[in-house]
């Protein structure tokens, strides 16, 4: 081997666990015959076949990922982006006017069929659950149940603990980094949850209804990013005041919680256009 | 399979002709195309385009030598790089006769 190791790892690493499967040894040993660390437009070349094999329809096989995975973790990301949205939008109620106002109920309604889309597409494992195909998966449905209430555990224990001071003190920050913390964990292990028993369940699947139900989920996670952006630039609008003022999450300046906002729900609509792509695959 | 194969430089189809003479693993198949054809192939390229062969089955991985795997021909990508190298050398007589550089 006469490459630089960690680059030739990093290289392989960012394929598909499948693919490096098949073909991780000889290509890796391509890398270091080709000296890859010495030509960057070599490292380029391979990151674009990573990128490729990672969304190639055809290469489903290739990935440990189904679409239903990549698809939960997407309405995952969604959900901790929505949480963020509502934080941030709860408080600002009539400052953009009623066009802020329409924009956050058509949002809502957006998001609203995401989810319903979600639930269309998982329905036949919920049905076989419900049938006991297999007991031992209902281990996995307690997930979300222990996870929220260890997660109003902590929340009420920090109220016991008392008022932390000022809303930008290190105390508070702390507190909110835990509580945020803790929530983001909830919903991975949610999404871990519901992965594994999308995974093991078997489910008798009518032909178009998760490509469509995906398709569905991927355009309306879409159109919430599009309607959340759409919201700020009213509110900005109709109350300039906003965007100088302290009005984003934990009393900072508006504009970086939105953008961050809208980037998560951005996020969250382009992995459900990959896992619904992945589908269409699939199903041809 | 036909249209892909078809565009100049195809990765594929280089390949294909690389392989034409004989079974080679990855990084032989990159130094015999620059050699030969002056394209050279980056290692993410080639492997995209040896999956998708071995995939339409034209071509095949043989067992591995060590870390470095040879690849072969099969009959049906023989088929398929005659058929293409047919349509390709139909292509430039006729180019070159209407350009005038060659006789009809």
């Amino acid at each position: 081997m006469t490459g630089d190791p960690r680059v030739v790892r990093l290289l392989l690493a960012c394929y598909p666990s499948g693919w490096r499967r098949r073909y991780g040894p000889e290509y890796g040993q391509l890398l270091c015959d080709l000296r890859v660390q010495r030509h960057p437009l070599l490292i380029l070349d391979s990151l674009h076949g990573a990128l490729r094999a990672q969304l190639a329809p055809g290469g489903l096989q290739m990935s440990a990922r189904s679409p239903m995975t990549t698809a939960v973790w997407a309405v995952g990301l969604f959900t901790v982006a929505g949480i963020a949205f509502q934080k941030l939008s709860e408080d600002l109620t009539g400052a953009g006017g009623s066009t802020a106002d329409a924009l956050r109920a058509w949002l809502v309604a957006a998001a609203a069929v995401s989810m319903l889309a979600l639930l269309v597409a998982t329905a036949p494992t919920g049905v076989a659950l419900l049938r006991g195909r297999d007991r031992r998966a209902w281990g996995y449905v307690a997930v979300p149940v222990v996870g929220a209430a260890a997660w109003f555990g902590v929340v009420r224990a920090l109220r016991a603990v008392g008022q932390p001071g000022g809303v930008h003190s290190g105390a508070n920050l702390a507190v909110v980094a835990v509580v945020v913390l803790a929530g983001v964990g909830v919903v991975a292990a949610t999404a871990w949850a519901a992965s594994a028993v999308l995974r093991r369940v078997p489910a008798e699947q009518p032909a178009r209804l998760r490509p469509v139900a995906l398709v569905v989920l991927a355009v309306g996670m879409g159109a919430t990013a599009v309607l959340a952006l759409a919201w700020g630039l009213s509110v900005r609008a109709g109350d300039p005041g906003v965007v100088s003022g302290d009005q984003g999450l934990v009393a900072t300046p508006f504009v970086p919680s939105w953008v961050a906002t809208v980037v998560l729900l951005a996020a969250a609509a382009a992995l459900a256009a990959v896992a619904g792509r992945r589908q269409i695959g699939l199903a041809h | 399979m036909g249209d892909e194969l078809g565009r100049w430089a195809e990765p594929g189809l280089l390949v294909l002709a690389s392989l034409a003479d004989g079974d080679k693993h990855g990084y032989a198949i990159t130094t015999d195309v620059a050699d030969h054809v002056g394209v050279r192939l980056g290692p993410g390229t080639l492997y995209a385009a040896l999956g998708r062969l071995e995939a339409q089955g034209l071509i095949e991985g043989l067992p591995a030598e060590g870390r470095r795997r040879p690849y072969r021909l099969t009959p049906a990508g023989a088929a398929e790089l005659s058929a293409q190298s047919s349509r390709m050398q139909h292509l430039a007589t006729l180019s070159l006769h209407r350009l005038g550089t060659v006789p009809a």
